[in-house]
Protein backbone atom coordinates (compact mmCIF):
# COMPACT_ATOMS: atom_id res chain seq x y z
CA UNK A 1 0.00 0.00 0.00
CA UNK A 2 1.58 3.29 -1.08
CA UNK A 3 0.37 6.83 -1.39
CA UNK A 4 1.86 9.16 -3.95
CA UNK A 5 1.19 12.73 -4.89
CA UNK A 6 0.43 13.47 -8.52
CA UNK A 7 2.37 16.49 -9.73
CA UNK A 8 1.58 16.75 -13.42
CA UNK A 9 -0.98 15.53 -15.91
CA UNK A 10 -3.70 15.60 -13.30
CA UNK A 11 -6.36 15.77 -15.95
CA UNK A 12 -6.16 12.04 -16.65
CA UNK A 13 -7.64 11.32 -13.22
CA UNK A 14 -10.55 13.66 -13.76
CA UNK A 15 -13.10 11.01 -14.60
CA UNK A 16 -12.19 9.11 -11.41
CA UNK A 17 -12.86 12.23 -9.36
CA UNK A 18 -16.12 12.96 -11.13
CA UNK A 19 -17.75 10.11 -9.34
CA UNK A 20 -17.88 12.22 -6.20
CA UNK A 21 -18.63 15.51 -7.89
CA UNK A 22 -20.49 15.35 -11.17
CA UNK A 23 -19.80 19.00 -11.88
CA UNK A 24 -16.98 18.54 -14.35
CA UNK A 25 -16.28 22.15 -15.20
CA UNK A 26 -16.00 23.23 -11.59
CA UNK A 27 -13.53 20.46 -10.89
CA UNK A 28 -11.50 21.17 -13.97
CA UNK A 29 -11.12 24.79 -12.95
CA UNK A 30 -9.80 23.80 -9.57
CA UNK A 31 -7.43 21.25 -11.03
CA UNK A 32 -4.37 23.47 -11.08
CA UNK A 33 -4.64 24.64 -7.51
CA UNK A 34 -5.36 21.33 -5.84
CA UNK A 35 -3.11 18.54 -4.65
CA UNK A 36 -3.94 15.09 -5.92
CA UNK A 37 -3.08 11.91 -4.02
CA UNK A 38 -3.32 8.32 -5.22
CA UNK A 39 -3.35 5.26 -2.99
CA UNK A 40 -2.05 2.28 -4.89
CA UNK A 41 -1.81 -1.35 -3.98
CA UNK A 42 0.17 -3.62 -6.32
CA UNK A 43 0.16 -0.78 -8.84
CA UNK A 44 -3.64 -0.55 -8.94
CA UNK A 45 -5.31 2.69 -7.90
CA UNK A 46 -7.62 2.08 -4.95
CA UNK A 47 -8.37 5.53 -3.63
CA UNK A 48 -7.97 9.00 -5.04
CA UNK A 49 -8.19 12.21 -3.09
CA UNK A 50 -8.06 15.90 -4.00
CA UNK A 51 -7.15 18.57 -1.45
CA UNK A 52 -7.04 22.34 -1.75
CA UNK A 53 -5.48 25.03 0.41
CA UNK A 54 -7.70 27.71 1.94
CA UNK A 55 -6.77 30.93 3.70
CA UNK A 56 -5.50 31.10 7.30
CA UNK A 57 -3.78 27.72 7.47
CA UNK A 58 -6.82 25.76 6.46
CA UNK A 59 -7.29 23.14 3.81
CA UNK A 60 -10.21 21.24 2.35
CA UNK A 61 -10.76 17.79 0.94
CA UNK A 62 -12.50 18.47 -2.37
CA UNK A 63 -13.15 14.91 -3.24
CA UNK A 64 -12.23 11.44 -2.07
CA UNK A 65 -13.17 8.35 -4.04
CA UNK A 66 -12.46 4.70 -3.40
CA UNK A 67 -12.88 2.38 -6.35
CA UNK A 68 -16.13 0.48 -6.18
CA UNK A 69 -14.57 -2.97 -5.80
CA UNK A 70 -12.16 -1.83 -3.08
CA UNK A 71 -14.66 -0.34 -0.66
CA UNK A 72 -14.91 -1.49 2.92
CA UNK A 73 -11.20 -2.37 3.11
CA UNK A 74 -10.12 0.71 5.03
CA UNK A 75 -8.36 2.39 2.11
CA UNK A 76 -10.40 5.58 2.50
CA UNK A 77 -9.70 5.81 6.20
CA UNK A 78 -6.00 5.27 5.58
CA UNK A 79 -6.02 8.01 2.97
CA UNK A 80 -7.72 10.50 5.30
CA UNK A 81 -5.24 9.60 8.00
CA UNK A 82 -2.38 10.24 5.60
CA UNK A 83 -3.80 13.58 4.46
CA UNK A 84 -4.14 14.71 8.08
CA UNK A 85 -0.52 13.98 8.73
CA UNK A 86 0.72 15.36 5.44
CA UNK A 87 -0.86 18.75 6.04
CA UNK A 88 -0.30 18.90 9.79
CA UNK A 89 2.80 21.07 9.44
CA UNK A 90 1.18 23.62 7.13
CA UNK A 91 -2.43 23.72 8.26
CA UNK A 92 -4.34 23.79 11.52
CA UNK A 93 -7.72 22.67 10.29
CA UNK A 94 -8.91 20.28 7.61
CA UNK A 95 -12.40 20.74 6.16
CA UNK A 96 -14.55 18.51 4.07
CA UNK A 97 -17.88 19.36 2.48
CA UNK A 98 -20.32 16.53 1.79
CA UNK A 99 -23.94 16.06 0.84
CA UNK A 100 -26.47 15.07 3.45
CA UNK A 101 -25.77 11.39 2.94
CA UNK A 102 -25.73 9.17 5.99
CA UNK A 103 -22.94 6.85 4.85
CA UNK A 104 -20.44 9.64 4.24
CA UNK A 105 -21.35 11.42 7.47
CA UNK A 106 -20.62 8.21 9.36
CA UNK A 107 -17.33 7.73 7.57
CA UNK A 108 -15.95 11.16 8.40
CA UNK A 109 -17.18 10.96 11.97
CA UNK A 110 -15.21 7.77 12.33
CA UNK A 111 -12.14 9.55 10.99
CA UNK A 112 -12.39 12.07 13.80
CA UNK A 113 -14.21 14.93 12.06
CA UNK A 114 -16.86 17.00 13.77
CA UNK A 115 -19.63 19.27 12.53
CA UNK A 116 -18.61 22.72 11.37
CA UNK A 117 -21.39 24.41 9.42
CA UNK A 118 -24.09 23.78 6.84
CA UNK A 119 -24.68 25.50 3.54
CA UNK A 120 -28.42 25.12 3.20
CA UNK A 121 -29.77 24.47 -0.27
CA UNK A 122 -26.27 24.34 -1.82
CA UNK A 123 -27.01 21.50 -4.23
CA UNK A 124 -30.26 23.06 -5.39
CA UNK A 125 -28.54 26.32 -6.23
CA UNK A 126 -25.30 25.02 -7.80
CA UNK A 127 -26.55 22.15 -9.93
CA UNK A 128 -29.22 22.45 -12.55
CA UNK A 129 -30.31 18.83 -12.27
CA UNK A 130 -31.09 17.22 -8.93
CA UNK A 131 -28.23 15.15 -7.51
CA UNK A 132 -28.91 11.81 -5.90
CA UNK A 133 -26.87 9.73 -3.52
CA UNK A 134 -28.17 6.35 -2.43
CA UNK A 135 -31.53 7.33 -3.81
CA UNK A 136 -31.87 10.41 -1.62
CA UNK A 137 -31.92 13.81 -3.31
CA UNK A 138 -29.15 16.03 -1.96
CA UNK A 139 -30.03 19.49 -0.79
CA UNK A 140 -27.60 20.85 1.82
CA UNK A 141 -23.83 20.82 1.93
CA UNK A 142 -22.58 19.77 5.37
CA UNK A 143 -19.09 20.91 6.32
CA UNK A 144 -17.01 18.83 8.69
CA UNK A 145 -13.72 19.87 10.20
CA UNK A 146 -10.84 18.28 12.01
CA UNK A 147 -8.10 19.90 14.02
CA UNK A 148 -4.74 18.68 12.80
CA UNK A 149 -2.34 17.66 15.50
CA UNK A 150 0.74 19.73 16.09
CA UNK A 151 3.99 18.73 14.50
CA UNK A 152 5.68 15.60 15.71
CA UNK A 153 8.67 16.29 17.90
CA UNK A 154 11.85 15.99 15.86
CA UNK A 155 13.88 14.76 18.82
CA UNK A 156 11.51 11.94 19.52
CA UNK A 157 11.55 10.79 15.92
CA UNK A 158 15.33 10.85 15.70
CA UNK A 159 15.61 8.97 18.99
CA UNK A 160 13.34 6.20 17.75
CA UNK A 161 15.22 6.02 14.44
CA UNK A 162 18.55 5.90 16.23
CA UNK A 163 17.36 3.16 18.55
CA UNK A 164 16.27 1.10 15.55
CA UNK A 165 19.66 1.70 13.93
CA UNK A 166 21.53 0.74 17.08
CA UNK A 167 19.64 -2.53 17.46
CA UNK A 168 20.26 -3.38 13.81
CA UNK A 169 23.97 -2.62 13.92
CA UNK A 170 24.47 -4.45 17.20
CA UNK A 171 22.90 -7.64 15.93
CA UNK A 172 24.71 -7.90 12.62
CA UNK A 173 22.73 -5.68 10.27
CA UNK A 174 24.56 -4.21 7.29
CA UNK A 175 25.52 -0.54 7.16
CA UNK A 176 23.18 0.28 4.31
CA UNK A 177 20.26 -1.40 6.08
CA UNK A 178 20.91 0.73 9.16
CA UNK A 179 20.95 3.91 7.10
CA UNK A 180 17.94 2.93 5.02
CA UNK A 181 15.85 2.04 8.06
CA UNK A 182 16.70 5.29 9.85
CA UNK A 183 15.97 7.39 6.77
CA UNK A 184 12.68 5.59 6.27
CA UNK A 185 11.54 6.23 9.81
CA UNK A 186 12.54 9.90 9.68
CA UNK A 187 10.88 10.48 6.31
CA UNK A 188 7.71 8.80 7.41
CA UNK A 189 7.35 11.33 10.22
CA UNK A 190 8.08 14.25 7.90
CA UNK A 191 11.68 14.96 8.74
CA UNK A 192 13.09 15.20 5.26
CA UNK A 193 16.58 16.43 5.89
CA UNK A 194 18.46 13.65 7.62
CA UNK A 195 22.14 12.89 7.35
CA UNK A 196 23.33 9.59 8.69
CA UNK A 197 26.90 8.42 8.89
CA UNK A 198 27.41 4.88 10.06
CA UNK A 199 30.62 3.11 10.97
CA UNK A 200 30.92 -0.50 11.96
CA UNK A 201 30.51 0.46 15.61
CA UNK A 202 28.98 3.95 15.72
CA UNK A 203 26.10 5.95 14.29
CA UNK A 204 26.05 9.72 13.74
CA UNK A 205 22.79 11.35 12.83
CA UNK A 206 21.79 14.94 12.16
CA UNK A 207 18.22 15.93 11.41
CA UNK A 208 16.79 19.27 10.43
CA UNK A 209 13.16 20.15 10.12
CA UNK A 210 11.65 23.27 8.67
CA UNK A 211 13.16 26.22 10.49
CA UNK A 212 16.44 26.43 12.28
CA UNK A 213 15.94 23.44 14.53
CA UNK A 214 18.85 21.03 14.15
CA UNK A 215 19.29 17.91 16.20
CA UNK A 216 22.43 15.79 16.26
CA UNK A 217 23.20 12.60 18.08
CA UNK A 218 26.11 10.16 18.22
CA UNK A 219 25.73 6.61 19.38
CA UNK A 220 28.47 4.14 20.17
CA UNK A 221 27.53 0.57 19.32
CA UNK A 222 29.98 -1.96 20.74
CA UNK A 223 30.57 -5.06 18.65
CA UNK A 224 28.69 -8.08 19.91
CA UNK A 225 27.11 -11.33 18.83
CA UNK A 226 24.91 -11.89 15.83
CA UNK A 227 21.15 -12.29 16.16
CA UNK A 228 19.56 -12.32 12.73
CA UNK A 229 16.11 -12.87 14.21
CA UNK A 230 16.26 -9.38 15.72
CA UNK A 231 17.48 -7.94 12.41
CA UNK A 232 14.50 -9.51 10.67
CA UNK A 233 12.12 -8.13 13.31
CA UNK A 234 13.43 -4.58 13.02
CA UNK A 235 13.25 -4.89 9.25
CA UNK A 236 9.58 -5.79 9.30
CA UNK A 237 8.96 -3.05 11.85
CA UNK A 238 10.53 -0.53 9.49
CA UNK A 239 8.30 -1.80 6.70
CA UNK A 240 5.25 -1.35 8.90
CA UNK A 241 6.33 2.17 9.83
CA UNK A 242 6.96 3.34 6.31
CA UNK A 243 3.65 1.85 5.18
CA UNK A 244 2.01 4.02 7.84
CA UNK A 245 0.62 1.19 9.91
CA UNK A 246 2.38 2.27 13.08
CA UNK A 247 2.57 5.42 15.16
CA UNK A 248 5.70 6.70 16.86
CA UNK A 249 4.69 5.49 20.32
CA UNK A 250 3.84 2.02 19.05
CA UNK A 251 7.18 1.86 17.25
CA UNK A 252 9.01 2.86 20.41
CA UNK A 253 7.27 0.18 22.42
CA UNK A 254 7.88 -2.47 19.79
CA UNK A 255 11.59 -1.58 19.60
CA UNK A 256 11.91 -2.09 23.34
CA UNK A 257 10.29 -5.51 23.02
CA UNK A 258 12.55 -6.44 20.12
CA UNK A 259 15.66 -5.42 22.01
CA UNK A 260 14.76 -7.88 24.74
CA UNK A 261 14.41 -10.91 22.48
CA UNK A 262 16.71 -13.60 23.82
CA UNK A 263 19.02 -15.59 21.55
CA UNK A 264 18.14 -19.21 20.93
CA UNK A 265 18.62 -21.42 24.00
CA UNK A 266 22.34 -22.19 24.61
CA UNK A 267 21.72 -25.95 24.63
CA UNK A 268 20.13 -25.79 21.19
CA UNK A 269 23.01 -23.63 19.97
CA UNK A 270 25.54 -26.17 21.21
CA UNK A 271 23.76 -28.99 19.39
CA UNK A 272 23.56 -26.72 16.35
CA UNK A 273 27.31 -26.14 16.45
CA UNK A 274 27.77 -29.90 16.66
CA UNK A 275 25.66 -30.45 13.56
CA UNK A 276 27.47 -27.63 11.77
CA UNK A 277 30.81 -29.28 12.55
CA UNK A 278 29.72 -32.78 11.62
CA UNK A 279 27.93 -31.88 8.40
CA UNK A 280 30.54 -29.47 7.09
CA UNK A 281 33.29 -31.87 8.08
CA UNK A 282 31.63 -34.51 5.94
CA UNK A 283 31.28 -32.07 3.04
CA UNK A 284 34.94 -31.09 3.28
CA UNK A 285 36.18 -34.63 3.00
CA UNK A 286 35.93 -36.31 6.41
CA UNK A 287 34.70 -39.87 6.65
CA UNK A 288 31.40 -40.62 8.40
CA UNK A 289 33.25 -41.78 11.51
CA UNK A 290 35.32 -38.61 11.65
CA UNK A 291 32.19 -36.51 11.17
CA UNK A 292 30.62 -38.08 14.24
CA UNK A 293 33.72 -37.25 16.27
CA UNK A 294 33.66 -33.73 14.82
CA UNK A 295 30.05 -33.42 16.03
CA UNK A 296 31.13 -33.96 19.63
CA UNK A 297 34.21 -31.77 19.34
CA UNK A 298 32.02 -29.03 17.87
CA UNK A 299 29.62 -29.27 20.82
CA UNK A 300 32.44 -28.97 23.36
CA UNK A 301 34.01 -26.13 21.40
CA UNK A 302 30.80 -24.15 21.38
CA UNK A 303 30.46 -24.51 25.16
CA UNK A 304 33.77 -22.66 25.33
CA UNK A 305 32.63 -20.05 22.80
CA UNK A 306 29.49 -19.33 24.82
CA UNK A 307 31.50 -19.14 28.03
CA UNK A 308 33.98 -16.72 26.45
CA UNK A 309 31.09 -14.60 25.17
CA UNK A 310 29.47 -14.44 28.59
CA UNK A 311 32.66 -13.15 30.22
CA UNK A 312 33.40 -10.79 27.32
CA UNK A 313 36.78 -12.29 26.60
CA UNK A 314 38.74 -10.76 23.76
CA UNK A 315 38.65 -12.41 20.36
CA UNK A 316 42.34 -13.23 20.53
CA UNK A 317 41.93 -15.40 23.60
CA UNK A 318 38.66 -17.05 22.67
CA UNK A 319 39.73 -18.01 19.15
CA UNK A 320 43.26 -19.15 19.95
CA UNK A 321 41.93 -21.22 22.83
CA UNK A 322 39.20 -22.54 20.52
CA UNK A 323 41.85 -23.73 18.07
CA UNK A 324 43.80 -25.35 20.88
CA UNK A 325 40.70 -27.12 22.21
CA UNK A 326 39.76 -28.49 18.79
CA UNK A 327 43.22 -29.79 18.00
CA UNK A 328 43.75 -31.20 21.48
CA UNK A 329 40.45 -33.06 21.39
CA UNK A 330 41.12 -34.36 17.88
CA UNK A 331 44.57 -35.62 18.94
CA UNK A 332 42.98 -37.27 21.97
CA UNK A 333 40.26 -38.88 19.86
CA UNK A 334 42.94 -40.48 17.72
CA UNK A 335 44.28 -42.28 20.76
CA UNK A 336 40.92 -43.84 21.68
CA UNK A 337 41.24 -47.41 20.44
CA UNK A 338 37.61 -48.16 19.54
CA UNK A 339 37.31 -45.00 17.43
CA UNK A 340 40.11 -45.96 15.05
CA UNK A 341 40.73 -45.40 12.25
CA UNK A 342 40.21 -41.63 12.33
CA UNK A 343 42.40 -38.97 10.77
CA UNK A 344 43.21 -35.61 12.23
CA UNK A 345 42.39 -33.52 9.14
CA UNK A 346 38.73 -34.37 8.81
CA UNK A 347 37.94 -33.90 12.48
CA UNK A 348 39.78 -30.61 12.85
CA UNK A 349 38.38 -29.06 9.67
CA UNK A 350 34.85 -29.96 10.66
CA UNK A 351 35.12 -28.75 14.22
CA UNK A 352 36.76 -25.53 13.00
CA UNK A 353 33.75 -24.38 11.04
CA UNK A 354 31.66 -22.90 13.90
CA UNK A 355 34.58 -20.58 14.66
CA UNK A 356 34.82 -19.31 11.07
CA UNK A 357 33.54 -15.71 11.01
CA UNK A 358 31.12 -16.17 8.11
CA UNK A 359 28.93 -13.26 9.13
CA UNK A 360 31.72 -10.69 9.26
CA UNK A 361 33.16 -12.08 6.00
CA UNK A 362 29.93 -11.78 4.05
CA UNK A 363 29.09 -8.38 5.49
CA UNK A 364 32.53 -7.00 4.72
CA UNK A 365 32.25 -8.10 1.11
CA UNK A 366 28.84 -6.53 0.80
CA UNK A 367 30.01 -3.26 2.25
CA UNK A 368 33.02 -3.11 -0.03
CA UNK A 369 30.72 -3.87 -2.94
CA UNK A 370 28.59 -0.94 -1.78
CA UNK A 371 31.76 1.23 -1.87
CA UNK A 372 31.65 1.66 1.90
CA UNK A 373 35.35 0.94 2.21
CA UNK A 374 35.76 2.12 5.77
CA UNK A 375 33.33 -0.31 7.37
CA UNK A 376 34.22 -2.96 4.81
CA UNK A 377 37.92 -2.95 5.65
CA UNK A 378 37.27 -2.89 9.38
CA UNK A 379 35.16 -6.01 9.11
CA UNK A 380 37.53 -7.62 6.62
CA UNK A 381 40.42 -7.16 9.04
CA UNK A 382 38.22 -8.60 11.78
CA UNK A 383 37.63 -11.67 9.59
CA UNK A 384 41.28 -12.08 8.66
CA UNK A 385 42.44 -11.74 12.25
CA UNK A 386 39.98 -14.37 13.44
CA UNK A 387 41.30 -16.71 10.74
CA UNK A 388 44.84 -15.98 11.91
CA UNK A 389 43.94 -16.59 15.56
CA UNK A 390 42.37 -19.94 14.74
CA UNK A 391 45.43 -20.90 12.72
CA UNK A 392 47.70 -19.90 15.62
CA UNK A 393 45.70 -22.04 18.03
CA UNK A 394 45.74 -25.09 15.77
CA UNK A 395 49.36 -24.59 14.71
CA UNK A 396 50.56 -24.13 18.27
CA UNK A 397 49.04 -27.38 19.47
CA UNK A 398 50.20 -29.34 16.44
CA UNK A 399 53.77 -28.08 16.72
CA UNK A 400 53.97 -28.77 20.44
CA UNK A 401 52.69 -32.27 19.83
CA UNK A 402 55.16 -32.65 16.98
CA UNK A 403 58.10 -31.47 19.08
CA UNK A 404 57.15 -33.82 21.87
CA UNK A 405 57.61 -36.63 19.40
CA UNK A 406 54.03 -37.32 18.37
CA UNK A 407 53.26 -38.17 14.78
CA UNK A 408 51.08 -35.57 13.10
CA UNK A 409 49.20 -36.48 9.94
CA UNK B 1 28.01 -40.47 -7.95
CA UNK B 2 24.31 -39.75 -7.50
CA UNK B 3 24.29 -41.30 -4.02
CA UNK B 4 27.27 -39.18 -3.09
CA UNK B 5 25.61 -36.07 -4.47
CA UNK B 6 22.44 -36.72 -2.48
CA UNK B 7 24.42 -37.41 0.71
CA UNK B 8 26.31 -34.17 0.19
CA UNK B 9 23.13 -32.27 -0.49
CA UNK B 10 21.50 -33.55 2.70
CA UNK B 11 24.61 -32.72 4.70
CA UNK B 12 24.84 -29.22 3.23
CA UNK B 13 21.16 -28.69 4.05
CA UNK B 14 21.67 -29.77 7.66
CA UNK B 15 24.88 -27.76 7.96
CA UNK B 16 23.24 -24.58 6.66
CA UNK B 17 20.32 -25.02 9.06
CA UNK B 18 22.77 -25.60 11.92
CA UNK B 19 24.49 -22.32 11.10
CA UNK B 20 21.11 -20.61 10.96
CA UNK B 21 20.60 -21.82 14.54
CA UNK B 22 23.96 -20.35 15.57
CA UNK B 23 22.93 -16.97 14.16
CA UNK B 24 19.53 -17.14 15.92
CA UNK B 25 17.57 -17.03 12.68
CA UNK B 26 13.79 -17.33 13.24
CA UNK B 27 12.46 -20.82 12.71
CA UNK B 28 10.36 -20.25 9.61
CA UNK B 29 13.46 -19.31 7.60
CA UNK B 30 15.26 -22.62 8.25
CA UNK B 31 14.01 -24.32 5.10
CA UNK B 32 15.07 -21.39 2.93
CA UNK B 33 18.53 -21.40 4.52
CA UNK B 34 18.86 -25.13 3.99
CA UNK B 35 17.84 -24.94 0.35
CA UNK B 36 20.32 -22.16 -0.46
CA UNK B 37 23.09 -24.03 1.33
CA UNK B 38 22.36 -27.34 -0.40
CA UNK B 39 21.97 -25.78 -3.86
CA UNK B 40 25.19 -23.78 -3.57
CA UNK B 41 27.19 -26.73 -2.35
CA UNK B 42 25.82 -29.12 -5.01
CA UNK B 43 26.82 -26.69 -7.77
CA UNK B 44 30.26 -26.32 -6.20
CA UNK B 45 30.68 -30.07 -5.90
CA UNK B 46 29.56 -30.85 -9.44
CA UNK B 47 31.89 -28.26 -10.91
CA UNK B 48 34.87 -29.01 -8.71
CA UNK B 49 34.76 -32.77 -8.48
CA UNK B 50 33.00 -33.96 -11.62
CA UNK B 51 33.73 -31.21 -14.12
CA UNK B 52 37.29 -30.79 -12.88
CA UNK B 53 37.29 -27.02 -12.60
CA UNK B 54 39.48 -25.24 -10.06
CA UNK B 55 38.13 -24.66 -6.57
CA UNK B 56 38.10 -20.89 -7.09
CA UNK B 57 35.87 -21.04 -10.18
CA UNK B 58 33.64 -23.65 -8.60
CA UNK B 59 33.15 -21.55 -5.47
CA UNK B 60 32.47 -18.53 -7.67
CA UNK B 61 29.67 -20.37 -9.47
CA UNK B 62 28.38 -21.87 -6.23
CA UNK B 63 28.23 -18.40 -4.70
CA UNK B 64 26.38 -17.08 -7.74
CA UNK B 65 23.69 -19.68 -7.19
CA UNK B 66 23.55 -18.98 -3.46
CA UNK B 67 23.18 -15.23 -3.88
CA UNK B 68 20.61 -15.53 -6.66
CA UNK B 69 18.52 -17.93 -4.60
CA UNK B 70 18.79 -15.79 -1.48
CA UNK B 71 17.76 -12.68 -3.34
CA UNK B 72 14.68 -14.44 -4.68
CA UNK B 73 13.82 -15.82 -1.25
CA UNK B 74 14.37 -12.41 0.33
CA UNK B 75 11.85 -10.74 -1.93
CA UNK B 76 9.41 -13.56 -1.41
CA UNK B 77 9.65 -13.74 2.39
CA UNK B 78 10.30 -10.02 2.96
CA UNK B 79 13.30 -10.34 5.23
CA UNK B 80 16.97 -9.27 5.27
CA UNK B 81 19.08 -11.09 2.68
CA UNK B 82 21.83 -11.81 5.23
CA UNK B 83 19.74 -14.62 6.71
CA UNK B 84 20.04 -16.80 3.63
CA UNK B 85 23.32 -15.46 2.35
CA UNK B 86 25.44 -16.31 5.36
CA UNK B 87 24.21 -19.83 5.90
CA UNK B 88 24.40 -20.49 2.16
CA UNK B 89 27.96 -19.24 1.67
CA UNK B 90 29.52 -20.76 4.77
CA UNK B 91 30.20 -24.27 3.40
CA UNK B 92 32.38 -22.69 0.72
CA UNK B 93 34.34 -20.39 3.04
CA UNK B 94 37.87 -21.84 2.95
CA UNK B 95 38.05 -23.20 6.49
CA UNK B 96 39.85 -26.28 5.21
CA UNK B 97 42.35 -24.13 3.34
CA UNK B 98 43.32 -22.38 6.55
CA UNK B 99 43.78 -25.65 8.34
CA UNK B 100 45.98 -27.11 5.63
CA UNK B 101 48.06 -23.95 5.44
CA UNK B 102 48.73 -24.09 9.15
CA UNK B 103 49.32 -27.81 9.02
CA UNK B 104 51.98 -27.57 6.33
CA UNK B 105 53.57 -24.59 8.03
CA UNK B 106 53.94 -26.66 11.18
CA UNK B 107 55.30 -29.59 9.20
CA UNK B 108 57.82 -27.21 7.64
CA UNK B 109 56.60 -27.88 4.09
CA UNK B 110 56.60 -24.26 3.06
CA UNK B 111 55.87 -24.89 -0.62
CA UNK B 112 52.70 -26.81 0.14
CA UNK B 113 51.70 -24.23 2.75
CA UNK B 114 52.07 -21.41 0.24
CA UNK B 115 50.05 -23.22 -2.42
CA UNK B 116 47.26 -24.08 0.03
CA UNK B 117 47.23 -20.54 1.36
CA UNK B 118 47.06 -19.08 -2.13
CA UNK B 119 44.23 -21.43 -3.00
CA UNK B 120 42.29 -20.26 0.07
CA UNK B 121 42.82 -16.65 -1.06
CA UNK B 122 41.64 -17.53 -4.57
CA UNK B 123 38.53 -19.23 -3.24
CA UNK B 124 37.80 -16.16 -1.11
CA UNK B 125 38.08 -13.96 -4.16
CA UNK B 126 35.73 -16.28 -6.04
CA UNK B 127 33.17 -15.83 -3.28
CA UNK B 128 33.73 -12.07 -3.17
CA UNK B 129 33.20 -11.73 -6.91
CA UNK B 130 30.12 -13.93 -6.86
CA UNK B 131 28.47 -11.89 -4.14
CA UNK B 132 29.45 -8.55 -5.63
CA UNK B 133 28.18 -9.39 -9.11
CA UNK B 134 24.75 -10.65 -8.11
CA UNK B 135 24.24 -7.90 -5.56
CA UNK B 136 24.75 -5.26 -8.23
CA UNK B 137 21.67 -6.46 -10.14
CA UNK B 138 18.94 -3.90 -9.47
CA UNK B 139 16.39 -4.83 -6.86
CA UNK B 140 13.38 -4.53 -9.18
CA UNK B 141 14.38 -7.54 -11.25
CA UNK B 142 13.57 -9.81 -8.33
CA UNK B 143 10.16 -8.29 -7.71
CA UNK B 144 7.21 -10.30 -8.94
CA UNK B 145 5.59 -7.35 -10.65
CA UNK B 146 8.64 -6.59 -12.79
CA UNK B 147 8.32 -9.55 -15.13
CA UNK B 148 4.58 -9.17 -15.37
CA UNK B 149 5.02 -5.55 -16.35
CA UNK B 150 7.68 -6.45 -18.89
CA UNK B 151 5.37 -8.99 -20.47
CA UNK B 152 2.56 -6.49 -20.50
CA UNK B 153 4.68 -3.86 -22.22
CA UNK B 154 5.87 -6.33 -24.79
CA UNK B 155 2.33 -7.36 -25.58
CA UNK B 156 1.33 -3.75 -25.89
CA UNK B 157 4.20 -3.11 -28.29
CA UNK B 158 3.24 -6.11 -30.39
CA UNK B 159 -0.32 -4.89 -30.65
CA UNK B 160 0.84 -1.42 -31.63
CA UNK B 161 3.15 -2.81 -34.26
Amino acid sequence: MRIQQVKDNKIQYLDLLQFADPNEEALEKKLDTMDLFLLKEDGVIKTICAVRFRKNRKCEILSIVTMEEARGCGYGKYMVHYICEHYSDRCDELYVGIGNCRKLLGFFEKCGFSNSHILAGYFLKKYKEPVYDDGIPLTDMVYFKKRLEAEIDIKKVVDVALEAGRILLKNGGEIFRVEETMTRICNRFHIDQVDIFTLSHAIFVTAKSGEEEVYTKVKNVPLSGTHLGIVAEVNSLSRAISAGRMSLEEAQKRLKEIDKIEPIHPGVQIIGAGFASGCLGYLLGATARESVVAFFIGCILYCWVLLARRYHMSKIISNIAGGVIITGLALAAREVPWLAPVQLNGMIIGALMPLVPGMAFVNSIREIADSDFLSGTVRMIDTLLVFVYIAIGVGLTLSIYHTLGGIVG
Amino acid sequence: MIVELIANGVCAFAGAVAFAVLFSVPRHFYIGCGITGAAGWCVYLILEEYAGLSAAIASFCGTLVVVLLSRMLTVRMKCPITIFLVSGVIPMVPGAGIYYTTYYLVMNQLGMAASKGLEAVKVSFGIVLGIAIVLSIPRDVFQKGYWKQLKYHRKKKNILN
